[in-house]
This record gives structure tokens, C-alpha cells and sequence, in this order.
């Protein structure tokens, strides 16, 4: 579904490389952790991948469903299935949660060349979920993740995800600033959209998360790239050994 | 119309070596002789039943602007509303497209009156409105004011308020510029418990330009003023703003707060803005606070992320900052749909 290659990314006009080098490839249907160190570069592959500027990408390609991901625009990956769940999610000053989410489910599938989703379907939809997620509904009402803790943040990430119905999810760390229960709910949700058709790629510092998703593959990133892979079991083998042996 | 000759006249005007007059160089902008600079202004006025208009002598302010008035308008516009007035319908003023006009509102006692004001043209020209409004004790004023001029008009808008004692003023001011214009408001408060919300906002793009001044008299205790004005400005167009509070010394207990906020959507657009705070009172709260920013580029990512197009990002934005200007407006939706409009057009 993703093809990764040799994938290397500068910042600061070439003078730091943060991503050298890293392959990796995520089919239809599976779900994929990433592990590794604070600094690792991490989120900097969510961020390439999704278009943020700020990286220039000096060699390397990424094929998503056949096309060239990285010729595209953050809003056109968006379109095409796309879906970050940051690890640090902004705050939108001044616009309502709902009218931010119905905004862009729209954008998209105008983009999709799909009809737009009329209010009272979209609402139904949204309080559907919310109360999975044990969101209250006022907190859809307030200008997005304004003041929201971080547990409410990533959250409401997890309720953008399941409105939007993305194709191919990255979550960076949604697991930090979740207690035991969020995390539950969370992951029930995560679970809820496995599918043939649907990946995704976890990124986590620990391996808590990951007893709750169980990922098809687990890969160490150090240094900007891929150093060693393995099955869920290696999860707990990486925690409990560290990452030092894979520190360049 | 007196025949001034043109030198003389463009003497009078104010000009960017006068401190208050700085940013917006009348004179520079009325060296061509625009169309209106030597007549009268003859404005449309719609007013519900019990109001008086009449037509009247009345003595000049003291502006430079309230004086040409006076060569060119003559006699003021007198609009009496009774003590007691109350009335769902505003008074509406519209076609100020060319000349000078003078307008005075007389707000009888404990009266509550809204006037929405058009300031409009699309034609060049030069434009003097010079407003006084006199709110006896416990009268209400509401003012709406919308502006949006072509890009080689000439408007300069001055009201004059004066407040006797619990008297309420409320102003929302929406703008979208012209060639060179200025709203100008003057609030004297006579009385005590003066209440004024002092709202509004200027979008401007090309070459427009827009001058919010205040200035803010306060001679009697516990004024309680919040103003707020936000400014976005695109291409080479420029926002001004100048605010002052002056808290004299009988003014006591004045609770006051200026704020204005503005976004620079180009590098080649400028933002001017001077907030001053003169007090001459000890047991006051006063605050005001100035800030010039662009769109949060992790925001636009963000959003971006999730399908939303740079262009509507960006006016969705936009519009969640103008929009707090107008959040007290009993109806702000004809505000909105324009404001809507133009960040399509211009984001
Ligand atoms: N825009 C940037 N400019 C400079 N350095 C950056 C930038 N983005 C990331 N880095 C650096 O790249 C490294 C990897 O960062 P990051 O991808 O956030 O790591 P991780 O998510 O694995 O903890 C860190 O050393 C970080 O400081
Ligand atoms: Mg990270």
C-alpha cells in the first residue's frame, strides 16, 4: 500500500540529515510499528510523509497506491486517504471542532469528486462516535482542542480519524498522555478500523500501546532509518533490552 | 458653495506632519482636486416615526474637518430622538458618496436608538461626514457602520459623542477601505457609569487604506469601555489604527481595555498602530494591549492535513479572527457573509 525507499530528508539547507536512507513497505491490511529512540526521527517520517514544510527530501521515493506521494500536497494526500494523528495536535482558535471536521470531510470528498455529506447525516454520524469515544458533546462545540488537556487532544485526533475514514493512518505517540482507560478506548477504536483495504503505521515509544494493537511487523527507526524488524513479540523483547544496541 | 481658491483649500487640510494625522496625509491624497472636495454632501436619512430631522445653524466643532464642514455643508442635519424613544427600526444613513455633510443626533433621556450607516462609493471623490451625537442621561446608542469604498476615494468620517451620565454606546465598525479613509470616534463621557463596547474591523487588500482613530475623554467615575479592533491587510494596503484613553482625575473607578489585533496576509502590506493610555486618576484599571502577526503556518499544516485546501485554511482562519470583533452584535450575519466573501476573494 506504501512503499518507502531509501527515503532521506535535510533541514536547515542540507547542513542535518534526519532521515538517511529508510525503507520500509506496509501492505493493505497490516498494521506496522515503529519504535526507536527519542530523536530517532519519528515524527519527522509522519511529517514527510504527509507534506509539512521545512524538509527537503534530497533522495529517496514513496509510493502510495501507485502514485508518487511525495509530488503531492499535504491536502491532496489528505484526499487520498491519508491521516496523521499528530503527535502534538494544534489548536484552531476560533473555529467550532464540528464545523472544522465537517469542513474538511467536505474539502475532501469534494475532492474525491463524492457528494458532500449533508449536516444531519454528518451530525448523527459524529454523536455516534463521540460516545464511543466517551467524548462529551459540548467539547464538539468549542474551537478545536483549544484548552483541551492532552489526553482530550489526542482524543479528539482518534474522533477525527474514525469521522474522516482514512486509508492509511500514521499515529505518532498517540499513546503519551493517555491513561489505562483512554487508551483502552482508543485502541478499541484503532481495532474498529482494521481492514483489508486499510494500513497503518504506529509510532510509539512503548510497548504498552501495542498490547492492546497488536502491529503484523515491528521496526526499530535510529539514526533516519530502519535498523531492525520483527513480529509483535520483538516489541517486548525491545523494551525490555533498549534501544542501545541499535544506537548508531 | 464658497469659492475658496484651490491653493487655500489644500491649506486646510490636515497632513502627515501633524501628529494626529500622520498616517493619513489628507492633503497628499487631495492635491488633484477630487471630485466633492468643495461641496455639499447631501445624505440619505431613513428614520422610524416620532423622529424629528430638521435642518439647523449650529455652532462647528472645533476639527480641522468639523470646520470645513461648515464652509461647504452649511447648516447641520438635526436628527431629535424624544426621551423615552424605543423603536426596533434603526435610522439609516446611506448615499455619502461625495462632499460634506454635518449630522447631529440629539438622544433624549433614557431614549435607545440604532443608527446603521452606509459609507460607500464607487465612484472617486472626496468625502467630510462630521457626526455629533448627544446622549442626555441614560440614552442608548447603537451604531453600525459598514465602509467599503473604491480604491481611489478620499473619506474622512468624525463622530463626536458626548455622554451624560448611564448613558450606553455601542459601535461596530466594519471596513474594507477606500484610496485614503479615516473613522474617527470621539467619546467625551459628562456624566458617570458611561458603558461603551467600541468594536470593529478593517480588511483591506491592493493599495487600500484604512485609519481607525479613537480617542476616548473620560471626566466623570466608573466609565466601564471595552474596545477591540482587529485588521487583516493584504497586498501593499495599509491598516491604521490610534486609540487613546484619557482618564482624568475626577475619573475614578474607570474600567478600561483597548485592544487591537492585526494580521499581515503579504510581505509588502504595512500595519501602523499607536495605542496610548493618558491617566490622570489613581484608582483606575486600565489596560491596552497591540499586536501584529500572520497565520499560524502549524495550524495551516494542520488543517491542511486534514483535507482542508491552503486557500480555505487560511480564510477560515482568518475569519475565526475577525469574527471576535462582531461577537457581541445582536446580529452579526450580514457582517459575516461579507466578511465570508472577501477572504474567498483575497486569501
Ligand atoms: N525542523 C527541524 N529543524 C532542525 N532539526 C530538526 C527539525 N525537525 C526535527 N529535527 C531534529 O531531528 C531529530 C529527529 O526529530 P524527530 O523526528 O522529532 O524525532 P522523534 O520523533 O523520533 O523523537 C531531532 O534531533 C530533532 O531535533
Ligand atoms: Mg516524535
Amino acid at each position: 500500500m506504501i512503499k518507502i525507499k531509501n527515503l532521506t530528508a535535510t533541514v536547515n539547507d542540507g547542513q542535518q540529515t534526519i532521515l538517511n536512507g529508510l525503507s520500509l513497505e506496509v501492505p493493505a491490511g497490516e498494521v506496522h510499528a515503529i519504535m526507536g529512540p527519542n530523536g530517532a526521527g519519528k515524527s519527522t517520517l509522519s511529517y514527510v510523509l504527509t507534506g509539512k514544510d521545512g524538509y527537503d527530501v534530497t533522495d529517496g521515493s514513496v509510493d502510495y497506491l501507485g502514485q508518487d506521494l511525495l509530488a503531492m500536497e499535504p491536502e491532496e494526500r489528505a484526499s487520498a486517504g491519508l491521516f496523521l494523528s499528530f503527535q502534538y495536535p494544534l489548536e484552531i482558535p476560533g473555529v467550532p471542532t464540528m464545523h472544522f471536521l465537517r469542513t474538511a470531510l467536505n474539502a475532501q470528498r469534494k475532492s474525491r469528486g463524492e457528494d458532500i455529506m449533508a449536516a444531519p447525516e454528518f451530525l448523527k454520524k459524529a454523536r455516534a462516535i463521540a460516545a464511543d469515544l466517551k467524548i462529551k458533546p459540548d467539547m464538539l462545540k468549542r474551537p478545536l482542542n483549544v484548552g483541551f488537556s492532552g489526553g482530550e487532544k489526542k482524543r479528539m485526533e482518534i474522533f477525527q480519524m474514525m469521522m474522516l475514514e482514512p486509508k492509511f493512518i500514521i499515529m505518532d505517540e498517540t499513546d503519551s498522555g493517555l491513561d489505562v482507560d483512554a487508551l483502552r478506548i482508543v485502541a478499541d477504536g484503532v481495532n474498529a478500523l482494521r481492514a483489508p483495504d486499510r494500513g497503518m503505521l504506529i509510532i510509539t515509544h512503548y510497548q504498552r500501546l501495542l498490547d492492546y494493537i497488536v502491529p503484523d511487523r515491528v521496526h526499530v527507526l535510529s539514526d533516519g532509518k530502519i535498523v531492525a524488524s520483527g513480529d509483535a513479540d520483538f516489541a517486548k523483547l525491545l523494551e525490555k533490552e533498549g534501544y542501545d544496541k541499535y544506537a548508531a | 458653495m464658497t469659492n475658496m481658491p484651490h491653493n487655500a483649500l489644500i491649506e486646510q487640510l490636515p497632513h502627515r506632519r501633524m501628529e494626529a494625522w500622520k498616517w493619513t496625509d489628507v492633503r497628499g491624497a487631495a492635491v488633484s482636486e477630487p471630485q466633492g472636495l468643495s461641496a455639499a454632501c447631501n445624505p440619505t436619512i431613513a428614520a422610524p416615526s416620532g423622529i424629528d430631522i430638521s435642518t439647523e445653524g449650529v455652532a462647528p466643532s472645533e476639527s480641522v474637518m468639523g470646520k470645513l464642514a461648515v464652509t461647504f455643508a452649511h447648516n447641520a442635519t438635526v436628527i431629535t430622538v424624544p426621551a423615552g424613544f424605543k423603536s426596533d427600526a434603526p435610522v439609516l444613513l446611506s448615499d455619502m458618496k461625495s462632499g460634506h455633510a454635518r449630522l447631529i443626533f440629539k438622544i433624549g433621556k433614557g431614549a435607545e436608538i440604532s443608527v446603521t450607516e452606509t459609507h460607500e462609493s464607487g465612484a472617486a471623490s472626496f468625502v467630510n461626514i462630521d457626526m455629533r451625537f448627544d446622549l442626555a442621561q441614560g440614552a442608548k446608542l447603537s451604531r453600525t457602520i459598514f465602509h467599503n469604498d473604491c480604491a481611489d476615494m478620499t473619506r474622512i468620517s468624525t463622530a463626536q459623542i458626548n455622554a451624560w451620565a448611564d448613558a450606553e454606546i455601542t459601535q461596530h465598525t466594519l471596513s474594507f477601505g477606500g484610496g485614503l479613509t479615516r473613522f474617527e470616534t470621539r467619546i467625551a463621557s459628562l456624566g458617570e457609569n458611561l458603558k461603551a463596547e467600541i468594536h470593529g474591523a478593517y480588511l483591506l487588500n491592493d493599495k487600500r487604506h484604512c485609519d481607525m482613530t479613537s480617542y476616548i475623554d473620560l471626566g466623570a467615575q466608573s466609565a466601564h469601555i471595552r474596545q477591540s479592533v482587529k485588521g487583516v491587510v493584504a497586498g501593499k494596503a495599509r491598516g491604521v489604527f490610534q486609540g487613546k484613553f484619557h482618564v482624568r482625575s475626577p475619573a475614578q473607578f474607570t474600567d478600561a481595555e483597548m485592544r487591537h489585533d492585526a494580521m499581515m496576509l503579504s510581505d509588502t502590506c504595512q500595519i501602523r498602530a499607536k495605542p496610548e493610555l493618558e491617566i490622570y486618576a489613581d484608582d483606575v484599571a486600565c489596560a491596552h494591549g497591540n499586536t501584529v502577526g500572520a497565520l499560524d503556518e502549524s495550524a495551516l499544516f494542520y488543517m491542511r492535513q486534514r483535507g482542508i485546501p491552503l486557500r480555505q485554511a487560511r480564510a477560515l482562519l482568518t475569519e475565526a479572527f475577525v469574527a471576535e470583533a462582531f461577537d457581541g452584535m445582536a446580529d452579526n450575519s450580514d457582517f459575516m457573509s461579507r466578511i465570508t466573501d472577501w477572504l474567498e476573494q483575497n486569501s
